[in-house]
């Protein structure tokens, strides 16, 4: 299950944002929202998800007749 | 008469996430004016030269606090507190001495996790662990 956890500073009020379980563009699309909401990174730095390639399959139906 | 300072490296980008983060510290709507470049206005009424987008009047503050002011930029929307309310605001809302920003920005980092479990229509799960709060969104 894909997770992002967030660590605030109460006393500084710094935020921290940590993806979990996401992996290549899809991890582009949370960094975007965060950039939308927390006005962009201070910090960025790539987990090894992130490089991770996205493998879909695609199943055929249906045989030889 | 206390001059007001511009807290220009704190931004917050997104409007709503601060109205609700304003309103988590007990400044609901009604209490928060929106418009263009608003006045600010001192304890005795006296009109300052700073404007703000969004509005909180002194009334709402503390005993003799001064308006307190978010100003639209670019970036997003910056704090403009007075000198003497950054003390009265600290005070006010139990914080360290200077703290009522940290105290905000922490406020709204809280609203920004909501907003991003709202989006991708997730649940927060929080612990605390002294001053430091990890709020994971699972989705």
């Amino acid at each position: 299950m894909p997770e992002i956890e967030f660590t605030v500073d109460e006393t500084t009020g710094a935020l921290t944002a940590h993806v979990k379980g996401v992996a290549g563009p899809s991890c582009g699309d949370i960094q975007k929202l965060l950039e939308a909401l927390l006005g962009g990174a201070s910090k960025e730095e790539k987990t090894p998800e992130f490089y991770r390639r996205v493998v879909t399959q695609q199943r055929v139906r249906g045989g030889a007749k | 008469m206390s001059k007001y300072v511009e807290f220009t490296d704190v931004k917050f980008a997104s409007r709503e996430c601060l109205l609700a983060a304003l309103k988590a510290l007990g400044y609901p709507a009604e209490q928060v004016e929106e418009g263009e470049r608003l006045n600010l206005y001192g304890f005795r009424g006296d009109q300052r030269p700073e404007t703000a987008e969004v509005v909180i009047r002194r009334q709402h503050l503390a005993t003799a606090s001064n308006d307190l002011g978010f100003r639209h930029t670019s970036a997003g929307y910056v704090p403009i507190v007075s000198d003497y309310d950054v003390s009265a605001l600290a005070r006010k809302h139990k914080c360290r001495e200077h703290g009522f920003i940290a105290k905000l920005k922490a406020t709204y980092a809280e609203a920004v996790v909501q907003e991003v479990a709202r989006r991708l229509r997730g649940k927060v799960v929080a612990q605390a662990s002294g001053s430091v709060r990890k709020l994971v969104v699972r989705y």
